[in-house]
């Protein structure tokens, strides 16, 4: 038996990284017609995706070349040609600093190997057994903190919480200590913008998943923490500093991300209450309703590539040593392959594949977990909320944000059970 | 039932499908996709999918 180890909390304890957080993804309400202002003149426009949301500078890649890559073809000509758009060089100065040596950092051959073996964790056969045995338990009890009210703020009481909880489940974290594993996994993210909290997170979490490996190594049980640590690759086991940066990666890339998609998912269909009510009478939309919701307000808008030979893209010459923006909420609302792309549409018919977990090798490797807890949790509030609607008294919810949108509040009504 | 998987993003190969995209026509049978084919999510080879239960 494992006695899980103390996770330490930031020596000042009134830091508080999520205000820090929300400052640095901004408040913009709608990007989206700038986007395609942008996305109108070229597919290639010299400058910055964060530049035209905010002056804030950006103290790590500010002084950099920096191109923004725009339009479906455009960006998955990106994502698709990594021997040319490396990754490495692109996020060595941010997530790199934050979460060490882990596969975003990486490219061909060593981002292969070890990207395999993580997926394998995550293959859809694999987590859909999660759906019953970690995603509804938490999904329920959360839910029995309000579900007696006839009132809720889903957002505050429920999306910012079920997808951290699902991966405490994971790594069996004591719940007492769940706060503290949240707050040191946004304050990680720090490093990027130069505050020490960044790096005295990292390594609090690296010191917890260390010894969290070691006890595993040890007495490996059924979990995901001792299949990581043990399994083997070419009669290899993953080193020690790819699996903690992976397992650090994962409260943001799996945390974070699913947190903002399933607020996003709640918000559209609330807001479209004629699209809500289809879904309740056949549950089977579900799934075109997370793609959906993933394509209108993908939690992802824009991520980094690094272009490593003189090159370019339809036509446009790339310079070798050039940083591209490639911003996935112009794909996803690229007119071209989206008619009326702005319009939320969980009917769409023979439309491509939208990029919101990107393309190529490195894909999304949780898209099976987000869709399988996002189905969760939608089902749930629709069996156990009935007659579920905006709050009239209440603010309508605004999605904001001009790098990972997410609205603030979400305030509902429902029959009270 | 089983069906073929890419190993690296978990992409499954539907032969009722194909892949249309990459010119793969619908009811092509696996056998008959080109070696030189790719996973249209991921980009990873024909030889890294494996027979899996979904
Ligand atoms: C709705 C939820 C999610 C969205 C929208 C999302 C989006 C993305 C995107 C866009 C990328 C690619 C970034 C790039 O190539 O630059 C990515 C990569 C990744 N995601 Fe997710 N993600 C979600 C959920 C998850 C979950 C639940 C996990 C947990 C396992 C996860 C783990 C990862 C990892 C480890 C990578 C890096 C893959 C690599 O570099 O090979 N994500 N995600
Ligand atoms: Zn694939």
């Amino acid at each position: 038996m494992t006695v899980m180890p103390k996770l330490e909390d930031l020596v000042d304890q009134s830091f508080d990284p999520f205000v820090v957080e929300k400052l640095s993804t901004g408040d913009c309400p709608d990007p989206y017609p700038r986007i395609h202002e942008l996305a109108a003149r070229s597919p290639v426009i010299e400058g910055s995706y964060r530049m035209q949301f905010t002056d804030v500078p950006d103290a790590q890649m500010g002084h950099l070349p920096q191109v923004m890559v725009l339009g479906y073809d455009a960006v998955l000509h990106v994502l698709t040609n990594p021997e040319i758009f490396r990754n490495k060089e692109a996020f060595a100065p941010n997530l790199g600093k934050s979460f060490g040596n882990t596969v975003t950092v990486m490219d061909a051959p060593e981002h292969t190997r070890f990207r395999k073996i993580f997926q394998k964790a995550f293959l859809p056969q694999v987590v859909a057994k999660w759906g019953e045995s970690v995603v509804d338990p938490v999904v329920s009890r959360l839910m029995e903190n309000f579900i007696h009210r006839g009132e809720a703020d889903l957002i505050e009481e429920f999306t910012h919480h079920y997808p951290f909880q699902v991966i405490y489940a994971q790594v069996e974290l004591d719940p007492a200590q769940g706060p503290t594993f949240h707050k040191l996994a946004i304050a990680q993210l720090l490093s990027s913008i130069g505050l020490p909290q960044g790096p005295e997170a990292s390594g609090k979490l690296g010191a917890f998943f260390t010894e969290l490996l070691r006890q595993k190594r040890a007495n490996p049980g059924p979990d995901l923490i001792s299949h990581l640590a043990n399994v083997e690759a070419d009669g290899e086991k993953l080193p020690d500093d790819v699996l903690v940066s992976f397992l650090r990666q994962l409260m943001n890339a799996g945390g974070d991300t699913t947190y903002r998609g399933t607020s996003v998912l709640l918000t559209a269909l609330l807001t479209h209450p004629d699209q809500l009510a289809a879904v309740i009478a056949d549950r089977s939309l579900i799934p075109a309703a997370i793609e959906e919701a993933l394509r209108w307000e993908g939690p992802v808008s824009s991520t980094f590539r690094y272009c490593s030979v003189d090159t370019e893209i339809m036509g446009h010459p790339i310079k070798a040593g050039t940083y591209i923006n490639t911003v996935l909420a112009s794909a996803n609302r690229d007119p071209e392959k989206f008619p009326e792309p702005d319009k939320f549409d969980i009917f769409r018919k023979n439309t491509v594949r939208n990029l919101a977990f990107a393309s190529g090798p490195h894909l999304c490797i949780g898209q099976h977990l987000a869709r399988v807890e996002m189905t969760r949790a939608l089902n749930a509030i629709l069996d156990r909320m009935p007659n579920l609607r905006l709050d009239p008294d209440k603010p309508a919810p605004a999605i904001i944000g001009h790098l990972l949108r997410v609205p603030e509040h979400l305030w509902v009504k429902f029959d009270a059970s | 039932m089983k069906a073929w998987m890419c190993m690296n993003c978990g992409w499954v190969y539907d032969q009722a499908t194909g892949d249309p995209m990459s010119g793969i026509a619908p009811g092509t049978a696996w056998e008959d996709v080109p070696d030189d084919w790719k996973c249209p999510d991921c980009g990873a080879e024909k030889a890294d999918f494996d027979m899996e239960e979904i």
